[in-house]
């Protein structure tokens, strides 16, 4: 008895002890799951976090190589999310990803809510058209419009500053919001902004990429603008951990390596070689876009996800008519709120609630079962039955009350009427709204970018972030957009030839 | 004529006070007649005196509120078995109501195949035969909208007898026709009660009520008011009632 009661002890101690060890050894933050360390990233500030190629998949960056060796430090296998901009911090809180990094700001305010680790020195800057001249304070942007991107900390600062050049009696500065840095860049080339607000090391990249057409014209010394910061939730064991790899990657020389792979080392903005302005309109720019396989796998994701989801508004509003074309019941104010709801609603709202809102209530959303493509399914289903069920409705109630009446009298069960009289006459009323419901969902589907759906918008930005051609890129998607649109019109039109029954010249056309 | 208080289970219908009431408004005020097996039944009367309901109680397609209807002995009432009570009685709607979306002959075939499950090939020789039967053989590849109003009317009584049904309710069946698809009309009912089958008719066409009619049925208000042979009810009607509604019918 004794000596089982000893070795028992002995066991447990020499258990927890090795527990002990093989943690501090490894020192993972809570947010490591199965070996996974997710990331969400928006992949348009280059050179920070960028798509390098025409492949979506092909993220490169000094952010996403700085994603790699963290992961490398804690032997964790990275997966990094792309999604918009103001997507990232919802998706932080959501549980979705384990850290933010995305060449965002250390910012006080922002570590009210979550815990900022900083990586990298950066300064803010202030660009405009190059022989602009040089500013020294905001002040004297007062009147002027400034670009910035939306979701980023600037906007606030520009705040301070205009409620000051109120108290002097002076005109405030414009403000103008992009969701991404290339479009806020664009915004000073096109000039319909005086200046736009970005990080040093960016404008570095754009000069070169754009022939020396922007430069710097003010370089504000503010607190709040100093570093490139990893962004987690709060945790302070986790930020210590985090800090830990951080430092380490210092210590090894990392973080200067890969800043001199990136070219964004202090001294090289004077030196930076311009490279050529780029043509108004590069043919084999937009061919290779046309052609290339990012833009073929957006198309058809975007394709897939407008078919599928409007099959299954379909399959959902077709019940949901009928119950309401029906004897008024208990479930009728339930149906009728239901397609209120959802079809007052802005879909981009819904798609917003789906992803970021709903997993703070039901933890399961959180898992990775839980796809964007999924969440952007199940909210263009229910957002597009809310429509379909207007549609069958109107469709039902069209077919005259004396078709079923004539089905019944022959001896027809319910059913039977429903399939062979009542719906295929059905059928081609719904036919013409359905098809226009289905070609604007195509296209409403570009919202789910936002959810980091990879469709043909986002796929479109990307690529336009990185090459800053906007007209090639922009044409391109036109160009697929088009084509699938045209092609389902021409499918309408064939199916409506089927129903030469409707018309009697088309019926006698039919008989020749 | 006298009626038995009680139901007669050998003739092919037997009505007694058979009433119908929507909310409170009393469509059908205790109806009650036999008819035979091959008779042909006119339904006069008013509009809005009930007639429509009166023949729509027939075939249930508005169940009855009180009284009994009784088929070849059989009680109608809301345990009878629907789909065999419409394959014996037919109907064919003032309007037509053919199904637009499908040809004469699936018109004619669609209900034997779905009802009775007879294969297709089966149903539409069927469809063939009864379609030269009222002399649209020709028309069978056609869609509704292509036929003349007799024609459509034709294809309306081709498809109540695919079902091979003993009784056809017609309810205004001439309401659209010019005299010479009604006289087309008048041959097709008497060659249905040649073959035995009983034919109830509502109309408003006089001379064509004259021509079918074996005994008139005259109703006003959801009664009947009197059932007559028809040279009897055109000559001299019993009641007052019917005399002034042949007044208002001859005026125009
Ligand atoms: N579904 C219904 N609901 C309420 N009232 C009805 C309905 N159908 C018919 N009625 C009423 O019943 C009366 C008889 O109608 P109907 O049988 O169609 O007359 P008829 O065929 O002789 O012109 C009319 O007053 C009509 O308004
Ligand atoms: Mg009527």
């Amino acid at each position: 008895m004794r000596r089982a009661g000893l070795l028992g002890v002995l066991t447990a101690g020499l258990v927890t002890m090795f527990a002990t060890i093989s943690a501090w050894a490894e020192a993972l933050p809570s947010f490591a799951a199965n070996g996974t360390l997710t990331v969400c990233t928006n992949p348009t500030l280059p050179p920070m976090t960028f798509v390098n190629g025409a492949e979506a998949s092909a993220l490169a960056g000094f952010d996403v190589d700085l994603v790699r060796e963290i992961a490398g430090v804690w032997n964790l296998r990275p997966d990094i999310v792309q999604m918009d901009f103001e997507g990232m911090f919802p998706s932080l809180s959501a549980g979705r990803c384990g850290m933010v990094i995305s060449g965002v700001m250390r910012q006080a305010t922002r570590e009210r809510n979550f815990d900022a680790i900083p990586y990298y020195e950066s300064s803010m800057v202030v660009i405009a058209r190059t022989g602009t001249p040089k500013i020294s304070s905001f002040s004297e942007l007062s009147g002027q419009t400034v670009a910035i991107e939306t979701g980023t900390s600037y906007g606030r600062l520009i705040d301070i500053e205009n409620t000051a050049l109120a108290a002097h009696g002076k005109p405030p500065i414009r403000v103008q919001l992009y969701p991404s840095e290339d479009q806020v860049i664009q915004q000073v080339l096109l000039g319909r902004a005086h200046a736009a607000m970005s990080q040093d090391v960016e404008v570095l990249y754009r000069r070169q990429q754009l022939g020396g057409k922007v430069t710097t014209i003010f370089k504000p010394d503010i607190p709040d603008f100093h570093d490139f910061a990893i962004y987690i939730r709060k945790d302070a064991v986790d930020k210590a951990r985090l800090e830990h790899a951080v430092e380490e990657l210092r210590r090894r020389g990392t973080l200067t390596a890969l800043a001199h792979k990136w070219n964004i080392g202090d001294t090289l903005e004077e030196t930076a070689p311009a490279r050529g302005a780029p043509s108004r309109f590069d043919v084999q720019t937009f061919l290779s876009a046309l052609t290339s396989r990012a833009f073929f796998k957006g198309a058809a994701m975007t394709l897939i996800m407008a078919l599928l989801s409007h099959v299954t508004a379909i399959a959902i509003s077709i019940p949901i008519a009928l119950a309401l074309n029906g004897r008024r019941s208990l479930i009728h104010p339930v149906l009728s709120a239901y397609v209120a709801v959802f079809r007052g609603a802005p879909t981009l709202l819904q798609l917003l609630f789906i992803w970021n809102a709903l997993p703070q209530f039901l933890p399961v959303f959180r898992e990775s079962w839980f796809t964007p493509f999924l969440a952007a399914w199940i909210s263009l289903s229910i957002n597009e039955s809310a429509y379909q069920v207007e549609i069958n409705r109107a469709a039902l109630r069209a077919v005259d009350r004396g078709q079923s009446l004539a089905a019944e009298a022959l001896g027809m069960k319910k059913s039977h009427v429903y399939w062979h009289i009542v719906f295929p006459q059905a059928l081609r009323i719904a036919l013409p709204p359905t098809i226009n419901d289905f070609i604007s969902l195509l296209k409403t589907t570009s919202l789910a970018s936002v959810i980091s759906l990879q469709e043909l918008l986002a796929v479109t930005q990307i690529q336009v972030a990185r090459t800053f051609q906007f007209t090639e890129y922009y044409s391109a998607a036109l160009v697929w957009y088009l084509g699938i649109v045209f092609f389902f019109l021409y499918v309408q039109n064939r199916i409506e030839r089927r129903f030469t029954w409707a018309d009697r010249d088309k019926a006698a056309a039919h008989d020749a | 004529m006298t009626l038995n208080r009680l139901p007669d289970p050998e003739k092919r219908l037997s009505i007694r006070d058979l009433s119908k009431l929507y909310n409170e408004f009393v469509a059908l005020d205790h109806i009650s007649l036999d008819i035979e097996q091959g008779e042909k039944i006119v339904v006069l009367g008013p509009s809005g005196s009930g007639k429509s309901t009166f023949i729509r109680c027939l075939n249930r397609i508005e169940p009855h509120d009180s009284g009994v209807l009784m088929i070849d002995g059989k009680i109608i009432d809301q345990k009878t078995d629907l789909t065999e009570l419409r394959g014996r009685v037919g109907m064919v709607f003032q309007n037509y109501n053919l199904f637009p979306h499908l040809t004469v002959l699936e018109n004619c075939a669609v209900a034997p195949r779905l009802v009775r499950s007879i294969p297709r090939g089966q149903a539409e020789d069927t469809a063939r035969r009864i379609l030269a039967q009222v002399g649209i053989a020709e028309q069978a590849s056609k869609y509704p909208i292509q036929l003349s109003g007799g024609q459509q009317q034709r294809v309306a009584i081709a498809r109540a007898l695919c079902m091979d049904p003993e009784i056809i309710l017609f309810d205004e069946p001439t309401a659209a026709l010019d005299p010479e698809a009604i006289s087309g009309v008048v041959l097709i009912i008497n060659d249905l009660a040649a073959q035995g089958i009983t034919t109830v008719c509502v109309t408003h066409e006089m001379g064509f009520a004259r021509r079918i009619a074996d005994r008139i049925v005259f109703m006003d208000k959801g009664r009947v008011q009197e059932i007559t042979p028809p040279e009897e009810f055109f000559t001299a009607p019993r009641s007052a009632r019917a005399h002034a509604f042949l007044n208002e019918m001859i005026r125009f």
